[in-house]
Order: C-alpha cells, then sequence, then structure tokens
C-alpha cells in the first residue's frame, strides 16, 4: 500500500518540478522514488493485508507483480535519459503519465473489488491515451492515440457493463464474496463474465479484439509502445488472472471453453500475421498479440501455479520486450526507420547490441537458456497438467512459427551486409539497462528456481 | 431492508407525467387558437437583446472555450464526491474529514497545475 | 426491476450500434457514453438490491466520474486529430503502411 502511496505522490511530484523548471531533477527523483516504492512493497511479503473496508488486498501475488511492474517502468525510465527531450517539450508529463499510469497498474494487480479493478485500469488507460498522442505534430502519433481511446474506452463499456451484471447477479463487488455467492448458473452472471472477459481481451489485446494494437505500437513513440507492451501487458494479465482466479474459478467449467478459443485466435493471428510483417516494430507488436495467447494458456490452467506460471512468462516477456524495443529504437533513430534491412551488419558495427538482441529474440521465442524458455515451459506445464494436451500442442506449433519470424531479425544481423553502416553510439544509461536485462536473461535462463517459487 | 414496489407503486408517477404533458398541450393548442396573430418582418427574427443577429449561431469558436469548458466539468464532476461524504458527515468523523481533506487537496494541486500552465489565461 | 433491465440494455445496444455506424469520432464517443451510461443505469438499479452497503450507488458515483474524465481525454485528442488531418471520421485516418 505505502508503495503506490509513493508512486502516486511521486507522480504529482514530477508534475510539479516540470511545472518549476527543475528539469535535470526529473530523472533521479523518479528513480530514488521507484527504488524506493519498490522496496516498501517488498515489506509488504507475506503480511496479506487488507485496505479500505477489502478493497484491495497486498497478498504476495500484488506484492510480486508491483515489484515487477516498478522495476520494468524503472528500466524504460533508464532508457529515457535525451529520449523525451527530442519529441517533446513538455518532459516532466511524460514522466508523471507515466507514473499514474504505473500506479493504475499496481491498483490493478492487487485490486480486491471490482470497483478498484474499474479504477485502476482506467487510471492506466487515460494516461496511455494521452500518452500515446503525446507527439502532438505526428499525425501517426494522432491516429495512435485517436484509436487507442476509441478500443479503449468501448472495451471500457463492455468491462462496466460486465461488471455491473455480476453485482446484480451475486449483490456484491467483492471478489470473496462473488466466489462465495453461488448464483454461477444464472445467465445475469454468466453475461457478466463474458463481457468482462470481452473489456479486458480489449485492454490486453486477445485476438479477435487485438486489431488496435499494432497501429497503436507503430504509431506511439518507442518508449511508449515499450511500456505499453511491458508494463501494461503484464498488469493487464494480472488483473485478468486475479479476477478469474479469485472470484470466477469456480465456475471456470462454463468460461474455460471461451477462454481456450481466444487463446487459438490469438496465437494464430498473432504469430501467422508476425511472419509477414518486414518492419521491426510492428513485428513486435504482433507477436506480442502472440504472447498473449501463451497467457491466456495459464489463466485457462486457473490453480495455485497459474500465477507462478504467469509471473515467470511477464518477467521473461517483460524483459526481452525492454530489450528488444530499446535496440529498436537505436536502430531507427540512426537509421531513419524500424525495417528490417537497417538491422543488416549490425553484428558487425556494434557487436554488443547485436548480441543484446539476439538474445532478446531468443527469450522471446523460447530457446533454453533463456528466460523465456522457461516462462513457455512453465505456461505449458500448468495447462498439460488441466489435461490441455491438444492446446498446448497448437501452441507449440505456433511457438515454432515464431522462432521463424524472430530469427529473420537474427539473420539480419549477422549474415547479412551493410557497407554504409556506422556504429550506433549508446548512452551510458542503454549501456546499463542493456546489461542488467542481458545478465537477467541468463540469470532466469539457467536458474529458474529463482523467480518460479517466488508466489 | 427493501422497499416493495410493483407496476401499480409506478401509478401517481404516470398519472403526474401524463397530466404534465397534457398542460404543455393543451395550453399550447388554446395559445394557438386564442391569440392574435400580427406576423411581421421584425417579429419572426431571432431576438438578440435588440441588436440585430449577425451570422449562424452554430459557427465554430474558440478553442480557449473549450479547454476552460473541460476544465470545468471535470471539477465539477469531482464535487459529486462529496455528497456521500455529506450526508455520512458525522458517521465518518475525523478520519473521514481529513480523507476529503487529502482528495480537496490533491484537487488543488491539479487545479494550481493548470493555473500555472496558463490554461485558464484567457488573452493569451 | 426487469425494467431498469431492459432500458439499460437497449441503451448498451443502441450505444454499440452507434459505435459501429457512426463516421465521426464525436458521435462514436456518444456511443461509448450511451454504452458507460447503460451499466451505470444497471449498477444503480440492482444497488436497490443492496441496501446495507450501497455499493451500486457508489460505484455509479465512480464511474460518472472517470466516464467525464475520458471524455475530457477524448475531446482533446479528437482536436489534436482535427488540426492534424482536418477530419475526425476514424476510417479516413490512416496513414500507416500496412
Amino acid at each position: 500500500m505505502t508503495s503506490l502511496i509513493i508512486v502516486s505522490v511521486l507522480a504529482v511530484a514530477v508534475l510539479y518540478l516540470g511545472l518549476f523548471k527543475y528539469k535535470t531533477a526529473l530523472l533521479p527523483v523518479s528513480v530514488t522514488g521507484l527504488l524506493a516504492a519498490a522496496a516498501m512493497a517488498a515489506m509488504d511479503w507475506d503480511l496479506e493485508k487488507m485496505y479500505f473496508s477489502e478493497m484491495m488486498l497486498f497478498d504476495n501475488y500484488a506484492v510480486a507483480f508491483s515489484i515487477l511492474l516498478i522495476l520494468t517502468t524503472l528500466l524504460i525510465f533508464g532508457l529515457s535519459r535525451n529520449y523525451f527531450e527530442k519529441i517533446s517539450n513538455n518532459v516532466a508529463e511524460y514522466y508523471a503519465l507515466m507514473l499514474f499510469a504505473l500506479a493504475g497498474g499496481v491498483v490493478m494487480v492487487s485490486f480486491h473489488n471490482l470497483a478498484m479493478l474499474f479504477i485502476g485500469i482506467e487510471i492506466l488507460s487515460i494516461s496511455l491515451y494521452v500518452l500515446a498522442g503525446i507527439r502532438r505534430k505526428d499525425p501517426a502519433s494522432n491516429e495512435a492515440s485517436l484509436k487507442y481511446f476509441l478500443m479503449g474506452a468501448f472495451a471500457t463499456g463492455f468491462l462496466l457493463f460486465g461488471t455491473a451484471l455480476i453485482y446484480g447477479a451475486t449483490g456484491s463487488f467483492n471478489l470473496a464474496a462473488i466466489a462465495s455467492s453461488g448464483a454461477f448458473e444464472s445467465a445475469l452472471f454468466r453475461a457478466g463474465v463474458l463481457l468482462m472477459m470481452v473489456g479486458l481481451s480489449f485492454k490486453v489485446s486477445v485476438a479477435p479484439f487485438h486489431t488496435w494494437t499494432p497501429d497503436v505500437y507503430e504509431g506511439s513513440p518507442g518508449l511508449i509502445a515499450m511500456f505499453m507492451a511491458t508494463v501494461v501487458k503484464t498488469a493487464g494479465f494480472a488483473a485478468f488472472l486475479r479476477l478469474f482466479l479469485m472470484a470466477f474459478a469456480e465456475a471456470s467449467a462454463f468460461w474455460a471453453i471461451t477462454v481456450a478459443i481466444l487463446c487459438i485466435l490469438t496465437l494464430f493471428a498473432g504469430n501467422i500475421t508476425a511472419v509477414f510483417q518486414d518492419r521491426f516494430k510492428r513485428l513486435l507488436a504482433w507477436s506480442s498479440v502472440s504472447h498473449a495467447g501463451y497467457l491466456l494458456l495459464a489463466i485457462l490452467a486457473v490453480g495455485f501455479s497459474a500465477s507462478s506460471a504467469v509471473l515467470v512468462y511477464t518477467i521473461a516477456y517483460s524483459l526481452a520486450s525492454v530489450a528488444a524495443f530499446g535496440i529498436m529504437i537505436l536502430v531507427s533513430r540512426a537509421r531513419g526507420n524500424d525495417h528490417l534491412d537497417s538491422f543488416n551488419g549490425l553484428a558487425r558495427t556494434n557487436p554488443f547490441l547485436a548480441f543484446t538482441l539476439t538474445l532478446a529474440v531468443c527469450s522471446l521465442a523460447g530457446i533454453p537458456l533463456t528466460a523465456g524458455f522457461f516462462g513457455k515451459f512453465y505456461v505449458f506445464k500448468v495447462a498439460l497438467a488441466q489435461g490441455y494436451t491438444w492446446l498446448v500442442v497448437l501452441a507449440v506449433i505456433n511457438a515454432m512459427i515464431g522462432i521463424y519470424y524472430y530469427f529473420k531479425v537474427i539473420i539480419a544481423m549477422y549474415m547479412k551486409e551493410n557497407a554504409n553502416a556506422v556504429a550506433i553510439q549508446l548512452n551510458p544509461g542503454f549501456r546499463l539497462v542493456l546489461s542488467i536485462v542481458v545478465f537477467l536473461i541468463f540469470l532466469f535462463g539457467i536458474f529458474p528456481g529463482l523467480i518460479a517459487n517466488i508466489l | 431492508m427493501l422497499l416493495q414496489s410493483s407496476a401499480s407503486s409506478y401509478l401517481p408517477i404516470l398519472i403526474q407525467g401524463i397530466m404534465a404533458l397534457a398542460f404543455v398541450g393543451i395550453t399550447m393548442v388554446i395559445t394557438h387558437l386564442v391569440g392574435p396573430k400580427r406576423r411581421t418582418i421584425d417579429k419572426l427574427t431571432p431576438f438578440e437583446s435588440g441588436i440585430s443577429s449577425v451570422g449562424n449561431a452554430r459557427s465554430p469558436f474558440s478553442i480557449k472555450y473549450f479547454l476552460v469548458a473541460i476544465l470545468f466539468v471535470l471539477f465539477d464532476v469531482e464535487v459529486i464526491f462529496m455528497y456521500p461524504w455529506a450526508v455520512n458527515f458525522r458517521e465518518l468523523g475525523g478520519k473521514g474529514m481529513i480523507e476529503m481533506f487529502v482528495f480537496m487537496g490533491m484537487l488543488l494541486l491539479g487545479f494550481f497545475y493548470v493555473i500555472r500552465k496558463g490554461a485558464l489565461d484567457w488573452e493569451k | 426491476m426487469s425494467h431498469f433491465l431492459i432500458v439499460g440494455a437497449a441503451l448498451f445496444s443502441i450505444g454499440l450500434y452507434t459505435v459501429f455506424s457512426r463516421k465521426n469520432a464525436i458521435l462514436v464517443l456518444i456511443g461509448i457514453e450511451f454504452m458507460l451510461n447503460a451499466a451505470i443505469l444497471n449498477l444503480v438499479a440492482f444497488g436497490r438490491y443492496d441496501r446495507i452497503d450501497n455499493e451500486g450507488q457508489v460505484f455509479a458515483i465512480f464511474a460518472i466520474v472517470l466516464a467525464a474524465a475520458t471524455v475530457a481525454v477524448a475531446l482533446a485528442i479528437i482536436i489534436n486529430v482535427y488540426k492534424q488531418y482536418k477530419t475526425i471520421d476514424p476510417d479516413k485516418i490512416k496513414d500507416m503502411k500496412y
């Protein structure tokens, strides 16, 4: 709880720092504040405390995901030095909005009442609508913002209507009360669950509600797309799982088949479309859709180990995405675009970048010795334990398709030559963050027990 | 405790609604029939405080107005949180008072931000 | 009770139809507002069964406030888009290459 307060106050403080023109203090203050927030979140470990008449519950699930969200934001802030200054005058607003979005994310992973879920999602989304369109003079950014807004607000309508129906069927917004209400057979409840599922699917870009994803990712500034792919997706899935685990688990016989269908659709839509992309940012956007499919597998297998599998997967996915988007930003800035050809010869000019990107896409593809392998491994394991063998088979086929398109960029970097390529300059922030990411991907890839047994 | 209500308990409201509509309809018809009619050009032009009307009323207006209006809506809507608080003022006691002050403080921070940014600066 | 639900469902459907059929971002926004308000109406209607906590009413207040915040951001975005494109038809705003 303290961490949530710190994040919110930090956001306001950063806003005021910008107002009084202390631009150099923005980054140090944000980083210090986030570290403090992560530390305070860790202090809540094993306390299982309820806050505000059972509105929020800071159990280990909430703490683990809060820390993950905060640390991912920290990594993104590490990359953001001199980035926002180039595209906008309102640097403080960037930081403040990202912190507000983070506060929304923390609420989303710690809610114990549908009201807090709704408020958390709205805080996160409204900040992001603005962030997507913050490059005010850039048409693509405006388009991204408008699309994201229309889709997001539309999804909110579904979510709110679903919430209302569930409230009608069970008489409460409290997750525990919903779970013990025994109203799972009523039509009202079922309609409510389906509507909430649709709303959440929009937010985490699950097919067939994923159509906004590539356009929004492409139009938004690179770091914001990175934020969407990591923090927002993690928060969205943590909220999705928490809701279905704590409130709807008893009714799983009813919604499981729907989730299974969404899962297949998402996997195939994401992976097959990604094959045909020749721009790296769009490829990453489609791959983020496909990763939503793998994560749905874990939600399908509600149970104690599902949260652990989702945690491992989101950690691996966030780390790899930070590296992939970060290098995408560097390359597109140095070479003018993010076309796959721009990566040609990167291994010769910047061996470190090429190595990091290779590791990142291997982790995204799920190659052994990287964190991503164990992410997929645990997700498949919990799905198999629940008897979804056919689904896991389909998922493995998709993982192979994934390997194909992820390796296109590796081939571009190592096999193809670019005569007039010059080395890309790295600032210290990038160097530090990418080194940390490389270290962690290896660490969790070799010792998965470090994160697999947290929850 | 749940108040029992059925379709019949809405009957008074229905009657009232019919009465209201009927009153409007009847007065309109009667004034139309009874009143004298003098149609002149002056009478048919829209009345704008004695000044002859200029242009279409649906013309675009300044964006500045939009900003002020939207900020007004935001701060205005936040006030609804004060109604439930005011109703339960005694039960909530000192703690509720502090929480409301925190809430108002946050709103004020936003308000100062708006002022400093010059969003309410009409002349700019 | 069922009257409220029917009105709520009807409003929701009208909103849904508006979102899909309109070629103007403002009208799409109005459709979305229809959907939100349908949900709010349902919340208040169900709140009748919950006289102790009044959770439904409280949730409705929060939903109203958040809807207002969304609209504020939305209008700002739409104005910005209009400045760039001189149109607010979401179907015509397509710069990106596929």
